[in-house]
């Protein structure tokens, strides 16, 4: 066992000093400073803006600090409809971004293909096809609210396993996942 | 409109006739002769049907009379008429141009009796299915360019004598033209699964 | 980026001019070294389809000579959803969410349209108190719309203070629609036959104070924007369409008045009731700042939309007659054969629906055209010539929502 604080430090100084992980505090920080990625590609977005925007202010959660640049953010909202000729952009766009990094699936669109999951032809039947996402929000589309509430559950997320991207192996099951769902 | 008629003996509201599409068939008649195929002045959709290699002809005609000045091309668009039995040949499609004049105010009446304001009109084209080429009209309208382009793009129409057509919506390298009536579903496309509607 | 031949004397960045020798040469002989040894060459950069201002998934790829745009080309279908497939393979009334989603910030307008094309298809009477939810609806939403697009043009060249403003009072716009419809942004109400939904007095009366916010607002957006200096420098002539070249390129709606065509379909082919109530098309005058057919102007243009859409609201729920909301429809509908062209005015400009009936349950062929698709392909005579930070003036200014563009 690694000696315990007592046997280090006088107890003067343990009134002061708060012993943690150096882990436990950079996840404080991620969790709490989740900066998405300005990335809107249908109707979604528009609730994306709106959720940034006065009535909803995401930066009550340290959220709103929407980044042009995938290689300023770690998180990737995805919001709208991913269609085929979007699909390799989304791909590089989620690639481009630091680790650790998530993706949040907002909207029927991007979690199944949404509406257009049956005859439309260019539409991605769910984004999960593409990259591994962590968080889905149904709606078509979601509420402000709902988007807020995806948001917390990451934070938790993060709070509770760690600061780490998605495991591969939990991306594949997704994957299987919406195929199984699709083709029954 | 094929709408039979309710009784025979009473036709009595003859449906009006679309001024300018009446206006447009005379002059065009005048102009093109023979190439005019198909007048339909009344209806809901009335239009003038043109032989394709007189589309040109006739799209500068309507541009340039000072009487119809269908200055805007307001749309460029296709259907897809397949043949009903393989005997009757390839089957049509047809392109259908919708002009506006913004030059040709709508004269007071019309717009009192809540008619269709009078400055539309609609010119038609059809060709082989097989073989769908139509001369452009990018050079009377210059707007036509990326509605001709997506007609080619969903319906695989092409058309001649503009700068080479390139697909506008789809992805330069994706199979078929979805618009026509017998264009099947991909199963997948660059490695990414397409579930076809049966399947849904 | 260029550069790679070794230049002794002057580096080959463009405007850094740090001569290695002092500079005893006269004026001439340095204009003539320029020529020779700066080296530049156009470049080709890639705008979106990630872009903060392209309002979506557009991308353009823009030629440039160091700062000034001589070619673009805009790529579009990043979003294409399939809607005229979907058209096809469906029945008539199931075909209306998929309108809503094509311009998403006008969706009452999309289905406004949509329903009467299929209603002149069908030959179906919508009741008078049906027309009336329509209009009102519809206005409110054209109010939501343009004051969105208002703030996010603001965002576009630089200011984020009147995006801020203008959320608050389109969010009270999107609560009034969600109370009758159960959604913020895309609704179904306006349904095949009349409305789904009833205005109740509440309604109204909440309806009475939006308005009276909003009108209360404007000033407020105005010195934000229009009446701002850094606002005016950079829109008052960049970006210039004439009306001979948006009627060439069919532009419509707020851009081509304000072009100076003097042309609005709900006042010159009027459809639904909107010939019953009047109103004052705004037109770009002359004689504001900048020149006719600007940035400045179609911003000018949208907010004077906003007024007249406030007084035809104001006059409709005064006048609302009592009566149904829904027309008899038959279980299932099946127009007869024929076709029809409808045009309605979207806040961005003239949607138009082409449907062509086989007399079945399922149309022929549905096709729409979306205004924005037209608009944006102006930009390809305009840009040349202007500035790439203008270019994001220009097409912010147009107000595109790909999701029509690409349908
Ligand atoms: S889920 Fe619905 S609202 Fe969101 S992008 Fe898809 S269609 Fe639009």
């Amino acid at each position: 066992m690694s000696p315990s604080a007592d046997d280090l430090y006088d107890p003067e100084l343990q009134q002061s000093v708060l012993l943690t992980k150096v882990e436990w505090v950079k996840d404080w920080g991620r969790r709490n400073a989740l900066w998405p990625m300005a990335f809107g590609l249908a109707c979604c977005a528009m609730e994306m803006m709106a959720t940034a925007a006065t009535k909803y202010d995401l930066d009550r959660f340290g959220s709103g600090v929407f980044r042009a640049s995938p290689r300023q953010s770690d998180l990737m909202i995805v919001a709208g409809t991913v269609t085929h000729k979007m699909a390799p952009r989304v791909r590089r766009l989620y690639d481009q971004m630091p680790d650790p990094k998530y993706a949040i699936a907002m909207g029927a669109c991007v979690i199944g293909g949404g509406p257009y999951s049956r005859f439309g032809y260019h539409v991605v039947q769910g984004v999960d096809l593409v990259i591994p996402v962590d968080i889905y929000v149904p709606g078509c589309p979601p509420r402000p609210e709902a988007l807020i509430d995806a948001i917390r559950k990451l934070q938790e997320r993060i709070r509770v396993r760690g600061g780490k991207s998605l495991p591969p192996e939990d991306h594949l099951k997704n994957r299987e996942r919406i195929l199984a769902m699709s083709a029954s | 409109m094929s709408e039979p008629a309710a009784t025979p003996s009473a036709p009595a509201p003859a449906a009006p006739a679309d001024p300018v599409t009446a206006l447009a068939a005379r002059k065009l008649r005048a102009a093109l002769g023979a190439a005019v195929l198909e007048v339909v002045e009344t209806g809901r959709h009335p239009y003038v049907r043109v032989a394709p290699g007189a589309i040109v002809a006739a799209a500068t005609l309507v541009r340039d009379d000072p009487e119809l000045a269908m200055d805007c091309c307001h749309l460029v668009t296709g259907v897809d008429w397949p043949a009903k039995t393989p005997a009757d040949g390839p089957g049509e499609l047809e392109v259908v141009y919708h002009l506006v004049s913004y030059a040709r105010r709508p004269a007071a009446e019309v717009l009192r009796s809540k008619v269709k304001s009078d400055n539309f009109l609609a010119l038609k084209v059809r060709v082989p299915r097989d073989k769908p080429e139509v001369p452009s009209v990018m050079g009377v309208w210059v707007g036509a360019d990326w509605h001709e382009r997506e007609t080619w793009d969903l319906l695989g129409v092409r058309f001649t004598g503009r700068p080479p057509l390139r697909r506008i919506l789809l992805p330069e390298d994706w199979p078929g033209h979805p618009l026509r009536k017998d264009w099947e579903y991909p199963v997948e496309y660059h490695g990414i699964p397409i579930i076809p509607p049966e399947g849904r | 980026m260029s550069g790679s031949e070794p230049v002794p004397a002057v580096p080959a960045v463009p405007g850094v001019v740090a001569p290695a020798t002092p500079p005893v040469v006269d004026a001439s002989e340095l204009s003539s070294l320029v020529g020779q040894s700066l080296r530049t060459e156009e470049l080709v950069v890639n705008m979106g389809p990630q872009h903060p201002s392209t309002h979506g998934v557009l991308r353009v790829v823009i030629k440039t000579d160091g700062e000034v745009v001589t070619a673009l080309q805009p790529h579009i279908g990043n979003l294409h959803r399939c809607a005229e497939k979907i058209g096809e393979s469906l029945p008539y009334y199931q075909w209306l969410p998929y309108v809503d989603r094509m311009d998403y910030l006008a969706a009452i307008n999309n289905e406004h349209g949509a329903c009467l094309a299929i209603e002149r298809l069908g030959g179906i009477v919508v009741p008078e108190r049906a027309e009336y939810v329509r209009l009102i609806l519809a206005e409110v939403q054209r109010v939501a719309s343009h004051i969105f697009a208002m703030g996010v043009y603001g965002l576009d060249i630089g200011a984020i203070t009147p995006f801020l403003h203008t959320f608050r009072e389109r969010e009270r716009g999107l609560d009034l629609l969600d109370h009758i419809a159960g959604g913020r942004l895309l609704y179904h109400v306006v349904r095949i036959g009349g409305v789904k939904r009833d205005l109740s007095p509440e309604w109204i009366d909440e309806c009475h104070a939006f308005l009276d916010a909003v009108e209360r607002r404007l000033p407020e957006y105005n010195a934000l924007l229009l009446d701002n200096h850094i606002f005016q420098e950079r829109t008052c002539g960049i970006g210039v369409i004439t009306g001979k070249q948006a009627v060439a390129w069919g532009v419509t709606g707020p851009a081509l008045r304000a072009s100076g065509v003097d042309w609005d379909c709900r006042r010159d082919a009027p459809y639904g009731i909107y010939d019953r109530f009047p109103f004052e098309v705004p037109v770009a005058p002359s004689g504001l700042a900048g020149t006719v057919g600007d940035c400045f102007h179609r911003h000018w243009v949208r907010f004077k939309e906003v007024e007249q859409s406030i007084s035809i609201v104001r006059r409709a729920l005064r006048a609302l007659p009592p009566g149904e909301i829904m027309a008899k429809l038959p279980k299932t509908f099946k127009p007869p054969k024929g076709e029809v062209f409808v045009r309605v005015e979207n806040p961005r400009g003239e949607l138009a629906y082409y449907a062509v009936s086989e007399g079945a349950e399922k149309p022929w062929r549905m096709r729409c055209r979306g205004p924005s698709f037209s608009n944006i392909a102006v930009v390809t005579e305009i840009a040349p010539g202007t500035l790439i930070a203008d270019l994001v003036a220009l097409m912010g200014s147009l107000d595109i929502v790909l999701g029509e563009v690409d349908r």
